[in-house]
């Protein structure tokens, strides 16, 4: 009875030793935790190297899932004959499908690629992995990382405009933290007014312009593009339209809502963009060539 | 259930192998079927089985574990979910009697309100951490359906946790 006693005694010690010690280390961990970049260890990118394919070839299975159930489950009730002569029509019109896919494919790789020629960056396709599994932050993964040249902070681009930046980096993923993301605030300048603004995510799938002076006259529609302040984004990359505008009769500053110019549900690749050795963002200059290209695309 | 070191290796191996696939399917599955604002958070599911069932001393470090193995899938790290996981525990733990698992409803019901509890503490810190409180109202109502499926399918996933951890050994487990 007495050793049960002490045994329990010892328990509860240590349960409260335990305790003290996950908390203590958990309030360094917060305090230590960056929401805008992150330094990867050793294990975390052997855990990231490690899982991030099986997340990749998730979208492989499904398809497999899909074929299988339309092509086979869906027949098996069928003549034998029919069976046969249906597989062989639709294998056709599989490979069929699968070169036409296969062609859209490279017509979106080489629009992507020919897009923004005169962006003075090395440009890496990538394509989209996975999403950030806790739904308070918008982050996603890309099939690329550090072995293929991609740095911390390189900004990522689609055709249709900004994605966000390279927020962790292993050897062959990189987590994109993505404008929509409320960590990630982005240097705007309204394409028609030249007033500049600070593009910030709102947890949705919108964004809010913030600190644009009440006396500016904004419209509906008027184009946001990147200032290229700040060292991460170049000058000139279209972020999207604004679609609501709120100006109380006090304060200094007015609530802008901003719909992206990229539709992050369709989202399936990106370019990022990584600086050259020796080139400055500053001296890029003429970016605003970009945003007149990327509204012509978009048309 | 008094619990040997080997059964806690091997129980927390199996409850990150399900973890790392429930997150697998959160974060790469469901996007491609064009759903990428749903993202039901298992790994708070887990730490509230982990919570409720377990009598270990080392009990915050199985919650360290499972919120390092769920920093690998969201930026989210590791150290807010375990200090609220933590606390959640420390909280049980006086709760203890009050707490009802026979049913599946009592389950659910339980489930929903630490689930709740959960999300005041965690959005309360990341809200502190960031320094922005204005979108604590759009997270809520994110999580609100989220913490519903949870809740709702929390009666099998408890369950099935029961076998990992050999919990129906000695106590009746959840009947539906």
């Amino acid at each position: 009875m007495l050793v049960l006693k002490d045994f329990s005694v010892d328990t509860s010690r240590w349960k409260l030793v335990n305790n003290f010690l996950v908390i203590a280390l958990s309030l360094w961990g917060v305090s230590r935790h960056d929401y805008s970049v992150k330094d990867v260890s050793l294990f975390e990118s052997f855990l990231i190297e490690a899982f991030a394919p099986i997340q990749r070839g998730t979208l492989s299975v499904k398809e497999k899932i899909t074929y299988m159930f339309d092509h086979y489950v869906m027949i098996v009730d069928t003549s034998k004959d029919n069976a046969d002569l249906k597989k062989k029509v639709l294998n056709l019109e599989n490979n069929i499908f699968k070169l036409e896919e296969v062609q859209k494919e490279n017509m979106r790789l080489k629009q992507l690629l020919q897009f923004g020629a005169e962006i003075p960056r090395e440009k890496v396709l990538a394509q989209v992995v996975s999403w950030d599994s806790s739904n308070e932050f918008k982050v996603l993964r890309i099939n690329k990382g550090s072995n293929h040249g991609l740095k911390k902070m390189s900004p990522v681009i689609t055709m249709t405009g900004l994605v966000g930046y390279v927020y962790r980096l292993s050897a062959n993923y990189a987590d994109i933290l993505t404008i929509l993301d409320q960590n990630n605030r982005v240097d705007a300048i309204i394409s028609r007014t030249r007033s500049h603004g600070i593009v910030e995510g709102d947890s949705s799938f919108k964004c809010s312009l913030k600190y644009v002076i009440r006396t500016e006259e904004l419209n509906n529609g008027d184009e946001i593009i990147t200032a290229g302040l700040g060292n991460i984004y170049p000058k000139g990359i279209k972020i999207g339209k604004v679609t609501k505008i709120d100006k109380e009769d006090y304060g200094i500053t007015q609530t802008i809502e901003i719909t992206p110019s990229v539709d992050f549900h369709k989202l399936e690749e990106v370019v990022v963009l990584i600086e050259r050795e020796g080139l400055r963002i500053e001296d890029q200059g003429s970016m605003d060539i970009m945003s007149k290209e990327i509204t012509k695309d978009t048309k | 259930m008094k619990y040997s070191p080997l059964d806690i290796v091997l129980g927390i191996l199996k409850t990150s192998v399900l973890l790392i696939l429930l997150e697998i399917f959160t974060s790469a599955f469901l996007p491609t079927l064009g759903i990428i604002d749903f993202k039901p958070a298992f790994s708070v599911l887990i730490v509230l089985f982990l919570a409720f069932k377990l009598e270990t001393p080392v009990l915050p470090f199985l919650i360290f574990i499972t919120q390092y193995v769920h920093s690998i899938f969201s930026i989210e790290g590791w150290a807010i979910g375990t200090l609220t996981g933590v606390v959640v525990s420390l909280s049980v733990r006086y709760l203890k009697d009050l707490l009802d698992f026979s049913t599946a409803i009592s389950t659910i019901v339980v489930v929903q309100l630490f689930q709740l509890a959960w999300f005041i503490m965690i959005s309360f810190l990341l809200c502190i951490k960031l320094g922005d409180f204005s979108s604590y109202l759009h997270i809520f109502w994110q999580f609100v359906p989220e913490s519903v499926v949870l809740s709702l399918i929390s009666p099998l996933f408890f369950i099935l946790l029961d076998k990992v951890w050999r919990v129906g050994d000695t106590t009746r487990g959840v009947s539906i």
